[in-house]
């Protein structure tokens, strides 16, 4: 169980620096001058020179690195150059609203997905059971963007029922949820399906019937007990899958997260911004997965206990 | 044992008594209709053609765009600006500079295929190598691809993504590195699970007798065997592939030339969408169209492959 | 153990032309063929076959676990009384009460994420319900003692994978016996389990026979064990009784070709007198007889 934990960790900041490493080369391996993008169009070279001595760009790639590395360890990522400020506080305050719809996102679709992967799976093979799988499909292959667009014409535009976009109150979050939610709800209800399905199939399931307990707890207890790892995995592998994923949502909804943040840092070529936007989001994103992976003893025995068979 | 064949898939026809003396079957037509394996054929088999006609619609236009007799999609007309579907002789209607949609969405979808295909065949090339030397040789090598496919789980892909595209500039082979880049993993995994199952097979160990190289018994003779599996996955790649450029074009991350992909068409109609719906619905359903019909076909070929491997009854009773 | 029944009595299971057809992606294949057998209080009928034979399919048919999209089933199947082949939801009120299924591979049979005491006390409080917890778990420490199962208390927060196979099925077996059926329907209980361990699962099952009276209808492809527990045997192929009659009479005087292929196929089979000599076969445990 120890050991489980210890290895789970040193994964999660193994990640963490091999996230950082790409990000550092990217932006190395970048045609230009990162010097030229952070000065103004109109600087000299004596004042590009500066800024190179300023960000330590004149060293040698390997120190380069370490001072890179070294100013994360201080929380220091830069200043935003269309914000002027700390790159890291302006991520920072941008983050909950993102956290907000995800958290808001995955509830919708979990309460929604799992009793209809459920239903599916109790109607496999039925007419029924193809409709519904045909309509997760349909939902799964809507572009969000498009589907927000749409959301929004209907409900804020033609009947304005509900706010078009920001966050002014909590209404608000009713059309982005929604949007983000049904792609979610397709990948989600197929796979709870698919689980539950070889939950159904498994042999002391039938054995459990054998015995004469009733359908539901069959299906409750013991469907979905056995089901419980890969579900929470995917809901989990989801939402840690949104903390970036629902870029194009807030585009849409002007929702005022770390998604449009970063769409308007790229516009506006403001790098160190747009770094500390990813290296924040991959620590979120590696921690919401740590969270899950400990989760797993508590579900299933066998992590808890190793796999070693007794006598 | 006394079989009797099930007439193809329609469930009710050509339905004999079983062939030995005595009682005749119980089997009702309406059973039969409600069998598990006869409906998994149906439904298997609706997908597929369902599937089949709506990438057709899609794809065959796109790819006759240049021969159809529609105007060229960046031929502007102020006077005919937004006009509605089925005016003028504009299926699709017009856009705010005045050019014809359905021209527009055909050239822009001939750039988002090109780089959804070339994306998967990337991706596809990767992956198939990367885990079959994985499944195959084990050891350090499968530890490295492993730790590579773990690793990249925790990876905010879509802003490295957009990172990668702000630093390189949107050109088309940018743009397929990046998608390739992210799904190359998919492919990599399932092709490793393939591999280590096929590896354990009698004519490994035949090869490996009959002194032929590691490498050449890969290539040669396990790599076939899991090629199709894989590429069925690699098509359902290409719907993820579509839907990922519609996005990174829609953040204005999209290749802009030759043509405007769908995304940027959706996402410079969106300023009119109170005025103009066709703007952005037209393009939308087209993209819906095409992902929905490569995600059924890709399913109903699965489904099919998957009962034609087990023939039986998905060990739902395997004892007997 | 032969020949005790009262004439009078009602037979626990009756299975009159019973007929199995699955619905395969080959086609219909007609699994059972118009079987017919009778087991009556305190008697073991055997159905013995090589795989494929329809053996299980019949355990599985008649306890209507066969999903209905893959099976159709005809003839009578009445466990004291209660046809479960015409009214597929009559199979409840028998389930657990008047038979309980013992499976073939113990590994497989139990949830992997509830404990053993879990999954034993709900088969207690679904025949005894209103028992207080404490008297739940009493009465599964019983069953689980009366198994041979050593420091039963403690086993009950154990998972399935921390038991060995032998074990499991002495659990299984309390399980089975929690509802106290009058029946057990035995599907080849030991061909997975180690041959040293077989013996002592079979000498259990007679051992709560002889204590309880209960019919037990064996699922089995090895004759050793047929000759062991039997009282009749039913010889299956295709899915049909090429021979049915005592258990002596089929193992000493086997009058169906197939039958007599059936005892020569297994080599360690010898004479009744024979039996000590071979170390593993699960008959040389002393005879409970």
């Amino acid at each position: 169980m120890v050991r489980y934990v210890a290895q789970r960790v040193g994964q999660s900041i193994l990640a963490i620096f091999l996230t950082v490493s790409t990000v550092f080369v990217l932006v190395r391996l970048a045609p230009g001058d990162p010097a030229a993008a952070y000065a103004s169009p109109l600087a000299t070279t004596a004042e590009l020179d500066r800024i190179r001595a300023q960000f330590g760009l004149d060293k040698p790639l390997i120190q380069q690195y370490g001072i890179f590395v070294q100013d994360l360890f201080h929380g220091n990522l830069g200043t935003s150059f269309s914000f002027q400020a700390s790159a890291l506080d302006v991520v920072l305050s941008r983050m909950p609203y993102t956290i907000m719809l995800a958290v808001s996102a995955i509830l919708f679709a979990a309460v929604v997905a799992i009793p209809a992967g459920v239903w599916m799976a109790r109607h496999a093979d039925t007419a029924r059971e193809l409709g519904a799988n045909v309509a997760m499909i349909a939902g799964q292959s809507m572009p969000e963007f498009w589907s927000g667009i749409m959301l929004l014409t209907v409900f804020a535009v033609l009947v304005p029922v509900l706010p078009a976009s920001g966050f002014t109150s909590w209404a608000g979050l009713v059309l982005p949820t929604v949007t983000v939610g049904i792609l979610q709800i397709a990948l989600i209800s197929r796979l709870v399906r698919r689980e539950m399905g070889a939950g159904f199939a498994a042999p002391y399931l039938t054995i459990a019937r054998s015995r004469g307990i009733p359908e539901r707890g069959l299906t409750w207890r013991y469907a979905m007990g056995n089901s419980a790892v890969p579900v929470v995995t995917a809901l989990g592998t989801r939402f840690a899958a949104m903390l970036n994923g629902v870029v194009v949502v807030e585009v849409v909804f002007a929702w005022p997260g770390v998604g449009s943040l970063v769409v308007r840092a790229l516009e506006t070529r403001d790098y160190p911004l747009i770094q500390a936007t990813v290296l924040v989001t991959a620590v979120l994103t590696v921690l919401v997965q740590l969270l899950i992976d400990l989760t797993y003893p508590l579900l299933d025995p066998r992590v808890r206990l190793g796999k070693a068979v007794a006598s | 044992m006394t079989a009797t064949t099930v007439g193809p898939a329609d469930g009710s026809g050509s339905r004999d008594t079983a062939a030995s003396p005595g009682r005749p079957s119980a089997v009702t037509a309406k059973d039969l209709a409600r069998s598990a394996a006869v409906r998994r054929r149906k439904s298997a088999r609706l997908k597929i053609w369902v599937g089949s006609v709506g990438v057709a619609l899609v794809v065959l236009p796109v790819a006759l765009a240049n021969l159809l007799p529609i105007p060229g999609p960046d031929e502007q007309s102020l006077s005919l600006r937004r006009l509605p579907p089925l005016t003028g002789g504009h299926l699709f209607g017009t856009d705010q500079l005045g050019r014809d949609l359905l021209s527009r969405v055909l050239h822009g979808g001939q750039v988002s295929l090109t780089v959804g295909v070339l994306a998967i065949i990337v991706s596809g090339v990767i992956g198939l190598i990367a885990g079959a030397a994985a499944g195959f040789f084990g050891g350090w090598v499968d530890t490295v691809v492993s730790r590579l496919l773990e690793a990249q789980l925790s990876l905010p892909l879509l802003l490295m993504l957009l990172l990668v595209v702000a630093l390189f500039g949107p050109s088309i082979p940018v743009i397929t590195f990046v998608i390739a880049f992210a799904q190359w993993p998919e492919v990599a995994r399932l092709t490793r699970s393939l591999v280590l199952v096929e590896r354990e097979k009698p004519y490994v160990a035949a090869a490996r007798v009959l002194g032929l190289h590691r490498v050449t018994t890969l290539l040669r003779h396990v790599l076939p065997n899991v090629v199709k599996q894989a590429s069925l996955v690699i098509l359902l790649l290409l719907a993820q592939a579509v839907l990922l450029e519609s996005a990174l074009s829609y953040l204005g991350a999209g290749p802009q030339r030759p043509f405007a992909t769908w995304g940027r068409i959706i996402a410079d109609g969106q300023d009119y969408i109170t005025t103009s719906w066709w703007l952005v619905t037209l393009p939308g359903l087209v993209i819906v169209l095409l992902v929905v019909g490569v995600n059924l076909l890709g399913d109903g070929l699965r489904d099919r492959a998957r009962r034609r491997k087990g023939p039986q009854t998905e060990g739902k009773v395997s004892r007997a | 153990m032969t020949a005790e029944f009262d004439e009078d009595d009602r037979p626990l299971l009756e299975v009159e032309d019973l007929q199995i057809e699955l619905m395969t992606e080959a086609g219909i294949v007609r699994a059972v063929d118009g079987v017919s057998f009778v087991i009556r209080h305190g008697e073991t009928v055997t159905i013995i076959g090589e795989s494929g034979s329809g053996k299980s399919t019949t355990a599985m048919g008649i306890l209507r676990l066969l999903p209905p999209e893959l099976a159709v089933l005809s003839g009578t199947a009445r466990f004291q009384g209660v046809d479960v082949i015409a009214d597929p939801r009559a199979v409840r009120k028998v389930r657990g009460r008047t038979v309980s299924l013992i499976p073939q591979d113990p590994m497989t049979a139990l949830s992997p994420v509830h404990t053993i005491g879990q999954q034993l006390r709900e088969a207690v409080r679904l025949r005894h319900r209103g028992l207080s917890r404490a008297e739940t778990v009493s009465r599964s420490v019983d069953l689980l003692a009366r198994m041979h199962i050593p420091d039963p208390a403690s086993q009950l927060g154990k998972y399935p994978h921390q038991l060995s196979g032998g074990m499991l099925q002495r659990v299984l077996i309390a399980i089975a016996l929690a509802g106290s059926p009058v029946l057990l329907v035995a599907d080849e209980p030991t061909s997975a389990l180690d041959v040293t361990v077989q013996a002592g699962i079979l000498g259990l099952l007679l051992e709560v026979q002889e204590n309880t009276g209960i019919g037990i209808l064996m699922i089995t492809h090895d004759i050793g064990v047929a000759r062991l527990v039997s009282d009749r045997i039913h010889v299956m192929k295709d899915g049909r009784f090429v021979e049915s009659g005592e258990a002596e009479q089929i193992v000493n005087a086997p009058r169906d070709p197939y039958t007599r292929k059936l005892l020569t196929a297994v080599p360690r089979l010898g004479p009744w007198d024979e039996d000590g000599e071979s170390p593993d076969a699960p008959i040389a445990l002393g005879e409970p007889r």
